[in-house]
Parts: C-alpha cells; structure tokens; sequence
C-alpha cells in the first residue's frame, strides 16, 4: 500500500511511518508530498491538514492512528504521549524524553532526505520501543 | 522576512476550545495583528504549529486560512518585532526575579523553584523569536541559583560527619 505525508518529516510524521510499517504495512511505500491536493489516488495520506489520519481534538496523527486502528498496545500508548509532547509541546503528558528525541530528530531532517531519515528513525523508535516496554514490564526505568 | 499567518474566526461558544486555541496561541508567542489574525515568524516548526491550530479551529466549527507573507514595510515589521521582544522581555525579567527571591529562601524550595524556571526558561526560549540581551541574563540567574544549591548541598555533606561528632547522644544510640 502507498501512505502518503507532508515532506520535511519530523518526529509525528517518523513515529506515524514507524508504525505503519511495523504494525499496519510491513510493505508500506511512502509518498513525501508539499500540499494535500498532490496525494495520489492511491494513497492513504496521514499528518496532513484534512485527512482523517492527522491531528485530531489536541491528539497528534500517531496518537490518531492508535485510536483508528485499535491499537492497545500500552507500550504504543507510552510512546504516543512522547511523541505528542515531542510534536506539540503542551504539558498534557509528563515525557521529558521528549525534548531530546525532538532536537534529535529536527537534526536528521536538516541533514538527509525524507526516506533516509525514515530508515534511521525506524531503528530509534525500534530501540525507545524496547526501552520502554522493558521499563512497563519492570515497573521502573529499565538499564 | 517570511511571516506565518493564521486569520481566524471561532464560535464564542462553547467557550472551551476557544479558550484552548487562544492559550496554544499564547504558548507559541504569535503578535496578535488584529481581530482574529495572528503572525509568527515562518519556519518549519512555527508553520506546523500553525497548521494544527488552524485544524483544531476547523475541529471546533470555526473557519481558519494560513498564509505566508511578508511585511511592504521594514518600519512596520519592526514594531512588531519590537513588541515580541518587550513581551519576552518581560518574561525573561520575571524569571530572573524569582530565582533571586529564590536564592534567599530555604534550600528545598529553592531546589524546587530551580527546576520550575528551568522549564518555564525553555518554554519562553522557545516562543522568542527575537532573543533580548535578557534571555542570557535569565540563563545566568538560574545557572547562579543551581551553583548557590550545589554550594549548599556541599556544605551539607562536609557538615554531616561534624555534626555527628558533635552530637554525643547520636553515637550513644546508635546501634553498634
């Protein structure tokens, strides 16, 4: 399947694809467009101004995509609360893993293209995944 | 210089979300042009944020237009500029403020009050977009307040083992 999103990702747009390949579309293909109007037919956009899959009632589009497809998963839900404060910086969660991971990845966006800063996220957020479904698992900060 | 604009127009009721779209607004320290616009200097983060109020707004049954735009006149932008600046300005001195009142109080609190301006510098830090000499200054006074609490913790442990010896009854009761 074809996903499609704004170019330029950061953090919401990098967590969203994350979990669209690891839990809706092992083979997601994704489309970096600049306005709504160009996604193709055949793409399912998401973190765009309009789209169902985006920022919904104060929720980022990953926090979004959570809710649409049922995901329970709570380690996912942790993980949504950085990337929400990591995204929009509203104090509505206590994640101070957020700022970092925040500058980490403006970083990357200032520094290799679209799909390329996809690769390398994919493997942070693989790695924030262990942490934190270890730290759930032992009830308190793992390592 | 390229400016993000949001014009908008939300329902007086309910009151929630307009409440909610004015606080975020606050939150990114936009210069309030007018009735229902408002401008920020455009950058990949200042254009996002922007984009979402504008969908938030949309969400909550109002109409929301963002624009890139730049000023005709140089004067006028800089007035404006300007009072961004007096707005962080005044933040900044507030901060610095309480860090000094802080530094007189007892330690824990001064600990506590230490770790809420830092979060409030790095929340002011981040909706100015025309730093004031003050921005440094509020740094300063919080780096102060941390090197007056290390001072104190040092001087707490130094003072522990005196202390101890200096208290017979410590060492009669403690277990051996």
């Amino acid at each position: 399947m074809r996903w499609a999103t704004r170019a330029g990702v950061h953090v919401d747009r990098a967590a969203c694809a994350w979990l669209i390949r690891r839990h809706l579309d092992r083979d997601a293909q994704f489309v970096f467009v600049t306005e709504p109007a160009s996604v193709p037919a055949d793409a399912t956009p998401f973190d765009l101004r309009g789209a169902r899959l985006s920022h919904h009632d104060g929720d980022c589009s990953f926090e979004t995509i959570l809710r649409s497809y049922e995901l329970t998963d709570p380690v996912l839900w942790r993980l949504a609360q950085i990337v929400h404060e990591a995204d929009l910086d509203d104090e509505r969660f206590h994640a101070p893993e957020a700022t970092g991971l925040d500058v980490v990845i403006r970083g990357l966006s200032m520094t290799f293209p679209d799909d390329q800063v996809l690769e390398i996220t994919a493997a942070m957020f693989d790695g924030l995944y262990e942490y934190l479904r270890r730290g759930l698992l032992l009830g308190h900060e793992p390592a | 210089m390229e400016w993000v604009l949001l014009s908008y127009r939300i329902p007086r009721e309910p009151s929630t979300p307009r409440i909610t779209v004015w606080r975020k607004l606050e939150r990114l320290g936009v210069a309030r042009l007018g009735d229902g616009l408002v401008g920020l200097p455009a950058d990949a983060r200042t254009k996002e944020q922007i984009e979402w109020v504008a969908e938030e707004i949309v969400d909550a049954g109002g109409t929301a237009t963002v624009w890139l735009a730049s000023s005709t006149s140089q004067t006028q932008e800089r007035a404006i500029a300007a009072a961004m600046r007096a707005a962080r300005t005044a933040e900044y001195q507030s901060v610095i403020a309480q860090a000094q009142q802080a530094a007189t109080g007892p330690v824990e609190e001064a600990a506590r009050a230490l770790r809420r301006l830092r979060a409030e510098l790095r929340r002011i830090q981040r909706r100015d977009f025309f730093p004031p000499e003050d921005q440094d200054q509020a740094a300063a006074a919080l780096n102060r307040l941390a090197d007056r609490l290390k001072l104190a913790a040092g001087d707490s442990r130094a003072g522990k083992p005196a202390a101890q010896a200096g208290t017979p009854g410590d060492r009669a009761g403690a277990p051996r």
